[in-house]
């Protein structure tokens, strides 16, 4: 079964990103990335990890996502990049692609021949994240209460109207 | 004493700020000077706080907390430079059509930021302080709305400060994966016991260095402070030259001191550190040279005094760093007093030539402001004098001469652009009315306390180094 599903969530994962690179319209690349956040998420949950499963969809699926497509709405993308620039584009693409596959093979060397067995903690349970959260980290964890406050409150001063107008 | 007294002046900023916050809302007045007032007070029990814990070496929550004579000598620079800040606020917001009443509850925002950030030495709480800090500093950046200049200010620092941030984290995330923790003396301790320092930790510091290079403005990574510091409103340029710097330096003494007694490699850190010093001191002086605009000769300015702190880092003298920031905060400060102080309503004259005549024509801001000027260039009898002397007397001890000599040479092209506005001041001929709101008590006040403090620290430094001294025997690497 965990192999059935392993299959079938990689396979859609990798439909969704080739779909997403191949789509010409943009809102449609961005549902096609969420469909692979989710799909991610899944594999996440098989290998037993449901916090950072969790996560990845409320974070990624739900707040970037939700981002980007507000960028899109907004911005017009219909014209595409103008054909001088195009040529830099695909050069920077291809170097980035190129790091991207000798990072792949780093990572095929480690997996067929592991050098150590990684020291992993626990893979992150929200119970053993929670306790953490409560006792050696309590003080970090009551400083992000502060940044938000003060992300709220800069946000709105700088968008709110202004009272003399 | 238990965890709780030992949150006490973090809790006092955010009470009262929340507290701003609601009265803002709740009262509707056009006249927003009583919540000046209040901050003050919340103030001012913040600094008795932090007066009350001097010597006793608190730790807390796992030394994520940690409140040692320096943290807290620090806690009270940051807080007289915001009860300052404060203060010259009070007339500018009205008259520059920036009146918002959440100004002064993101002022003690960012001071709480500062003081997490001061008081702990580890690199998570560090981190998170330092966003506190940027996201309450990218909002009072952009506070006037109008102005498209403060609108590109606030994204400039925006997306360079967002930049340094990605920086640091990916630095500490380095760190963390070499030595299994983000305490800055568990890091050094593992360096310890490693044979040679491993090109991710070395990565990692780098990062680390290169992300607060940026929230210090050092060269090469100023590029934003001139847009920022011009386009801001003046009292909050004011803060973001001394406030960022200091914590920035802060945390540089708590991260380095340690490490340069870790014997092998430090020698690339450190002529890293050398170059980026004397390129500091030579690029920021020579370009303020340039500037007719005076907020952006004054960034410039902070640029080259940045160069003389790294100075003080790098002869590991950490008092002479110390004196140079209480010195600092006067000067500059009083320097920007006097530059709000010329200013009506919805103008402000920012340049050279505005600057012609004032010397006769308003005698108290034109002698204050040059004597301000005479010590950020570093004369005698003023405390810029001692400062700079102390920190070239530290590097020469150390034997960093060629590096004291540049910053020498550096301090005497400065001479020129602080002269030249005294000289537009007293020597030249107005050419054009300048006219200016002179009903503002506050004002007033922190011109005299900058003069006091300049003098005072010039002439009788004996308490503040004793003072210093207290606070550097305390530092404990935790």
């Amino acid at each position: 079964m965990a192999h059935f599903l392993f299959f079938l969530l990689a396979i859609v994962c990798i439909g969704a990103v080739v779909a997403m690179i191949f789509s010409k319209n943009q809102a449609y690349n961005a549902l096609f990335i969420i469909l692979l956040f989710v799909c991610l998420a899944g594999l996440f949950g098989l290998l037993n990890a449901p916090f950072i499963a969790v996560i990845q969809i409320i974070v990624y699926a739900g707040g970037i996502m939700v981002l980007f497509l507000f960028v899109i709405m907004m911005i017009d993308l219909q014209e595409g990049i103008p054909p001088e620039r195009k040529r830099w584009t695909i050069g920077l693409s291809f170097l980035i692609a190129g790091v991207l596959i000798i990072e792949l093979l780093f990572a095929l060397k480690g997996f067929l021949f592991p050098a150590q067995a990684a020291t992993a903690g626990s893979p992150g349970s929200p119970t053993d994240l929670g306790r953490l959260l409560f006792t050696k980290y309590l003080y970090p964890f009551e400083i992000t209460s502060v940044l938000i406050i003060v992300a709220l409150v800069g946000a709105m001063i700088l968008v709110k109207k202004k009272d003399s107008d | 004493m238990n965890s709780l007294n030992a949150m006490f002046p973090l809790l006092t900023l955010i009470v009262g700020a929340l507290l701003v916050l609601i009265l803002e809302v709740s009262i509707k007045r056009e006249n927003k000077t009583y919540l000046a007032f209040i901050s003050i007070i919340f103030l001012m029990i913040c600094g008795f706080f932090c007066v009350q814990s001097w010597g006793k070496d608190f730790s807390y929550f796992n030394n994520h907390l940690y409140l040692d004579n320096f943290a807290l000598f620090f806690s009270i620079v940051l807080i007289i430079t915001t009860i300052l800040v404060t203060l010259i606020s009070m007339k500018y917001l009205s008259l520059q059509n920036t009146n918002v009443g959440e100004y002064y509850a993101l002022l003690l925002l960012a001071l709480s930021g500062m003081l997490i950030m001061v008081s702990s030495s580890d690199l998570i709480v560090i981190f998170l302080g330092l966003e506190v800090l940027s996201m309450s500093s990218y909002t009072l950046a952009g506070l006037k709305r109008d102005d498209q200049k403060s609108s590109e200010a606030a994204l400039k620092y925006f997306l360079l400060g967002s930049f340094a941030s990605a920086f640091l984290v990916y630095g500490l995330a380095l760190l963390y994966g070499v030595s299994n923790s983000t305490s800055i003396a568990v890091i050094i301790d593992h360096f310890k016991t490693e044979s040679s320092l491993s090109f991710m930790a070395f990565a990692g510091l780098g990062l680390v260095i290169v992300g607060f290079g940026f929230k210090i403005a050092v060269v090469p990574f100023h590029m934003w402070t001139p847009d920022v510091y011009q386009g801001a409103p003046t009292p909050i340029t004011a803060f973001f030259s001394i406030g960022p710097k200091a914590v920035g330096f802060a945390v540089l003494v708590r991260l380095l001191y340690p490490f340069w007694h870790v014997a092998y490699d430090s020698e690339v850190i450190f002529s890293l550190l050398w170059i980026i010093s004397a390129l500091t001191m030579i690029i920021g002086n020579l370009i303020a040279l340039r500037q007719t605009n005076i907020k952006r000769m004054l960034a410039y300015s902070s640029i080259a005094h940045a160069g003389y702190l790294m100075v003080a880092i790098l002869s590991q003298d950490t008092s002479s760093l110390m004196f140079y920031f209480v010195v600092y905060l006067f000067m500059n400060i009083g320097a920007f007093a006097a530059v709000i102080a010329l200013g009506k309503k919805d103008k402000e004259y920012l340049e050279l030539d505005d600057y012609a005549g004032i010397g006769f024509k308003y005698p108290w801001i034109g002698a204050t402001f040059a004597v301000f000027l005479f010590s950020l260039a570093g004369f005698p009898p003023t405390g810029g004098f001692l400062a700079k002397f102390y920190v070239f007397s530290a590097a020469v001890r150390e034997g960093l001469v060629s590096l004291v000599i540049i910053g020498v040479l550096a301090s005497l092209v400065s001479v020129y652009y602080y002269l030249r506005i005294i000289v537009y001041m007293y020597m030249r001929e107005p050419t054009h009315e300048v006219d200016i709101n002179l009903e503002n008590p506050a004002l007033f006040l922190v011109l005299f306390l900058c003069l006091y403090g300049v003098l005072q620290l010039g002439i009788f430094p004996g308490n503040i180094l004793l003072i210093i001294k207290q606070a550097v025997s305390s530092i404990a690497f935790l």
